[in-house]
């Protein structure tokens, strides 16, 4: 359904505990926009959406829907059950997510995937390659291709599965790493790089090991810096993600900014999740418990003392603008930042072709999570020290040179739990996660539980899913 | 972005009828300012941007500038 001509606030969700289909209002209340569903069955659910400026009507960039060139299903039991993607899905893939093991060599106490030590068999090279193809023939050689888990470091085979993938004639593979390996083996990441990897998306939850402490259970910190340094001298971009929990570690956003840019060009940007209540979690959450898009926002502001501003950000071009905010930047040598994009750019708020969103952002993702191809100059110390002339503009000339490699892409997505899952939302997603029968379904709906820990889509078949 | 003292010689203000000089300028576009040394007019201060200023690097500023 288009965004543009949608009635603004209706929606569908899940019910929380049977998971079936069941209509939403999305219900401002003051200054916070909720969620409010109701099963027949299982009684209403009211789940905090969003909080604060911007605020949610104006944070719009509509699409008209584009079908997936290839589908794998067709429409039967209706949203969200027929994934595959089907003909009713409204956006092609910029992302497909490889899931290449279930094991971990952490055990958090907060994992989407609940992945653990004692878990089923890693697919085999055959599978992926198998996958790959698929994926290659629906989405086209275009796309980022995330290598994820579990974690894909664990796998000995790793090297030879990114050069697969680039066999495959993907030009961008990026590992979704907690950076244990990769701090604790320096030959590792330049073997990656070898075979072809791009990019790190790197857990990176805090610049305090209390952090740490509280959400992954111990101290990881040193390790965290060393798997950075260590990529970066492999010419591997490095893309910090931490997972944000209320009262843990919001605090530290402008703390993580300005570690992620004293190390840039290396470090490409911080992509901010606010955690999601779906594979496991200490408990079912209640309110408080969520942090939403323009709380970080607002945090990023106030935080950063205004080196970067709310007016900087601007909703997404590719996935529902309810999903994601993001703000490019200059990282200049005097310790300032220049924005690169702002919400003036989509002012006049005229539908685009949601595909046109989905190449777009293809293509800058996978330039800007990149190491840049240029000899990269030494990392600056932006926000932290400020050199003497830090009122002055750069010159043209220095600009022009620093975009070439310092442009740092600041982010954050809201993932849906089956609390807050709005399927105007899921239906237009591009984050899609490759099934072990090799069809495609949105990240949310993929590790998607109920209150009781039912999947809806992880383990299933096609025909299991069925409501 | 270089003039030599030759090209900025054979440019003069039309309205004051001044030989151009070279002056420190800043400019801004969207959320962007820079500086460069441009020629000018030293009574009131109109600045000359060339078409290849104008079409190279301005505009490689500008595209930048409204990256995604």
């Amino acid at each position: 359904m288009n965004e543009a001509v949608a009635k603004p606030w209706s929606t569908e969700s899940l019910c929380p505990v049977c998971l079936k289909r069941i209509s939403a209002e999305r219900v401002i209340d003051g200054q916070e926009v909720w969620l409010v569903k109701s099963c027949p069955e299982h009684g209403e659910t009211r789940t905090v959406l969003w909080r604060g400026e911007p605020d949610l009507p104006g944070w719009q960039r509509p699409k008209i829907p584009s079908q997936p060139p290839v589908c794998f299903t067709e429409p039967q039991f209706g949203c969200p059950y027929d994934c595959g993607l089907c003909s009713n899905h409204g956006q092609h893939s910029c992302s497909a997510l490889f899931e290449i093991t279930s094991r971990c060599n952490m055990n958090c106490p907060v994992c989407f995937a609940d992945s653990g030590s004692s878990a089923e068999s890693d697919p085999s090279l055959d599978t992926i390659e198998t996958w790959l193809k698929s994926v290659r023939r629906a989405c086209g050689d275009h796309i980022v291709i995330q290598l994820s888990g579990g974690e894909p470091t664990v796998r000995e085979d790793l090297p030879d599965i990114i050069r697969m993938v680039r066999a495959e004639g993907f030009g961008f593979v990026q590992v979704n790493t907690n950076g244990l390996r990769l701090s604790g083996d320096p030959a590792y990441a330049g073997q990656l790089q070898e075979a072809g990897l791009t990019s790190v998306f790197l857990q990176f939850d805090g610049t305090t090991d209390e952090v740490y402490r509280r959400l992954r259970g111990r101290t990881l910190l040193d390790e965290k810096v060393q798997a950075i340094e260590n990529c970066m001298q492999s010419r591997l971009g490095v893309v910090l993600v931490p997972t944000l929990v209320p009262g843990l570690n919001q605090d530290d956003i402008g703390n993580i900014l300005r570690f992620g840019m004293e190390r840039a060009p290396g470090v490409r940007g911080v992509h901010f999740q606010p955690v999601s209540y779906f594979g496991r979690y200490p408990s079912a959450p209640d309110n408080t418990q969520r942090l939403t898009l323009p709380e970080i926002i607002r945090a990023i502001e106030q935080q950063t003392e205004e080196l970067m501003k709310v007016e900087d950000f601007a909703p997404p071009g590719c996935e529902h603008s309810h999903c994601s905010f993001h703000g490019n930047f200059v990282v200049l040598d005097n310790g300032k930042v220049m924005p690169l994009s702002s919400q003036n750019a989509t002012c006049c708020n005229k539908p685009s072709p949601a595909a046109e969103g989905a190449m777009k952002s293809t293509r800058f993702l996978t330039h800007q999570w990149a190491a840049p191809e240029i000899e990269m100059p030494p990392a600056s110390k932006a926000g932290k020290e400020k050199c003497c002339d830090c009122s002055e503009p750069p010159s043209l000339d220095d600009f022009l040179n620093r975009i070439k490699t310092h442009t740092f892409a600041v982010s954050g997505m809201a993932f849906q739990d089956v609390w807050n899952v709005d399927l105007e939302r899921t239906r237009n997603c591009c984050i899609h996660v490759v099934a072990p029968d090799g069809r495609l379904v949105p990240f949310c709906l993929y590790n998607l539980t109920s209150a009781d820990g039912h999947p809806l889509y992880r383990g299933k078949s096609h025909a299991d899913i069925a409501p | 972005m270089k003039f030599s003292e030759e090209e900025i010689q054979n440019w003069k203000c039309e309205t004051c009828g001044e030989g151009l000089v070279m002056r420190k300028v800043e400019f801004s576009y969207m959320k962007g300012s820079f500086h460069a040394e441009l020629p000018a007019c030293p009574k009131c201060g109109l600045v000359l941007i060339t078409e290849e200023l104008a079409m190279g690097k301005m505009a490689e500023a500008e595209k930048a500038l409204e990256d995604k």
